[in-house]
């Protein structure tokens, strides 16, 4: 295998490949944020999710409020009875108006207002709860009982968490597919750029290999360059968008934490587009040269 | 060490600029290619340097047919071959003394015995003072002496040279020469290339003369004007 030496030219100013660089750091930052969205909208379904699995909040409603409280009574005292579920507990009043708030606003829950009583039980992860069976229990004692899994809602958050996941890997992929394309073109430009050189550099018997080290790591010096920087703008435009909607959320919409262990994850991506393009200039050079007498 | 036989070579498939050629160099020898403009000389250096391949013919070069050579076995029987070109070809973003060091850097030589060696050889050729200078920096005639330093420091096997006197003064033309003469003993095959015919009867080594693409043997230096009209003769019938 032949050593490598850098024979080529620094970049010129009018040539091509000057803005690579810069392209790459656009298309890092472009696939950063599609993958920091997706991780962040991830966790945020998942801090969601975990919070319902093993809830089920049971709801009895009614205009007459000592009677719903008195079947309220009863039903806790069916449900602490009941196998697999861990603890049963009557949401306070002021608890409900909470939750109220941010549909009807602050000061607006009259003591007119028909407000259900929520039951908020926990069943344990281990023991399977027949909520079919426990529902007609409970129905027993009023018809206007309701229970609630949540897996209705679930089913449909997690098809929407799936949705964004895959959009989000459709657009990484997209974005991939562009940035090989890009570096092919920048690759082809140089060589036509270096024509001259690389017919000096075979006939003094130059491998291939030879050559097309010296462009495989120009370029994964521009994925390496552009990567960094559109990472450390992804990162920005994250850290930014995350304390916008933190000071507009005022309680109506839960902000995800930032998950910075996934987050780190995305350090890699400078490297993987370092490579990348290191591995696309390489094939590229070695199609063009196998071309060459 | 360079056999041609029946060779014939084209750029467009249509037009031969080489015509049938064939001839027998010996090891060690020493050469010149003479011949009109348009003659095919550059042609024929261009198959002995592994540029172009015929389109016909056998080229026996180290014992094997180079024209049928696999493209991944060329650099090395490239490495064997000097080249000093027509237009230096030299590259214009390197220093004279990175220009000449390249044929080494690119045989896997690394260290101060390279730069040592390039130097050497540039205060040989003159241009001591112009070892950091680029190219575009030096006249034609120290480009010239770049180029040919650039082809001679890995000691080849065959040294082709074209019109490697052409932009040095007489007393730089005999230096290069004496150079060249003095390779040649130590066992390089050389081909040169040249209009000059005074350089060709001074050295009086053989010459292969080409007229319209076809090859003329001249042995020696006197009978030289005699065949070449003859020959003209004969092309234009």
């Amino acid at each position: 295998m032949s050593k490598s030496f850098d024979f080529l030219p620094a970049v010129k100013n009018r040539e091509a490949t000057k803005l690579l660089p810069w392209v790459m750091a656009i298309m890092v930052y472009l696939s950063a944020l599609a993958a920091a969205g997706s991780l962040l909208l991830h966790s945020g379904f998942d801090d969601w999710a975990s919070s319902l699995q093993g809830r089920v909040t049971v709801q009895v409603t009614g205009e007459d409020r000592d009677l719903i409280l008195t079947q309220s009574l009863e039903i806790q005292q069916i449900l602490r009875k009941t196998p697999g579920i861990r603890s049963v507990r009557i949401l306070t009043d002021d608890e409900i108006f909470v939750l109220l708030e941010p549909w009807l606003g602050a000061g607006n829950i009259t003591d007119d207002l028909p407000v259900p009583v929520m039951i908020d039980v926990e069943t344990n992860e281990d023991m399977y709860v027949n909520l079919d069976a426990l529902e007609s229990k409970i129905r027993q004692i009023s018809d206007n009982v309701y229970l609630d899994d949540h897996a209705k809602w679930l089913s449909h958050f997690y098809d929407l968490a799936y949705t964004v996941e895959y959009t989000a890997i459709g657009i990484l992929v997209m974005i991939l597919l562009a940035s090989v394309a890009i570096v092919i073109f920048g690759t082809k430009s140089s060589l036509s750029e270096h024509k001259s050189i690389i017919e000096i550099m075979h006939l003094m018997g130059a491998h291939d290999q030879m050559i097309a080290k010296a462009y495989q790591i120009r370029f994964m010096y521009y994925g390496l360059k552009g990567g960094i920087i559109g990472v450390v703008l992804a990162f920005v435009t994250v850290l930014g968008l995350l304390n916008l909607v933190q000071n507009i959320s005022g309680g109506l919409v839960e902000v995800p934490t930032l998950p910075y262990m996934k987050m780190s994850l995305l350090l890699i991506l400078p490297l993987v587009f370092a490579f990348l393009a290191m591995l696309t200039a390489r094939i590229t050079v070695m199609r063009e040269l196998g071309r060459m007498v | 060490m360079v056999e041609f036989k029946n060779v014939s070579m084209s750029y467009d498939k249509e037009h031969d600029v080489l015509k049938d050629i064939s001839f027998k160099l010996e090891p060690g020898s020493m050469h010149f290619l003479t011949g009109p403009s348009g003659a095919g000389k550059t042609s024929l250096l261009k198959l002995m340097y592994l540029a172009h391949r015929p389109t016909r013919g056998e080229i026996m070069m180290f014992g094997r047919d180079v024209a049928k050579a696999e493209r991944q076995d060329l650099p090395k029987l490239r490495r064997r071959i000097g080249v000093v070109f027509q237009d230096f070809r030299l590259l214009d973003h390197m220093s004279a003394v990175d220009n000449v060091a390249l044929p080494l850097r690119i045989s896997g030589g690394t260290g101060a015995h390279i730069n040592e060696h390039v130097e050497e050889l540039l205060r040989w050729v003159g241009l001591q003072d112009k070892m950091s200078s680029t190219p575009s920096t030096l006249s034609g005639g120290e480009k010239q002496r770049v180029a040919i330093a650039r082809a001679v420091i890995r000691r080849p096997d065959i040294l082709l040279a074209d019109e490697p006197t052409g932009n040095v003064d007489p007393e730089m033309a005999e230096r290069l020469m004496y150079l060249f003469v003095e390779l040649n003993k130590l066992g390089t095959t050389i081909i040169i290339a040249t209009h000059d015919n005074s350089l060709v009867k001074k050295i009086g080594a053989p010459r292969l003369h080409l007229v319209g693409g076809k090859l003329l043997h001249i042995e020696g230096s006197k009978k030289d004007i005699a065949d070449y009209i003859t020959a003209r003769k004969g092309l234009n019938e």
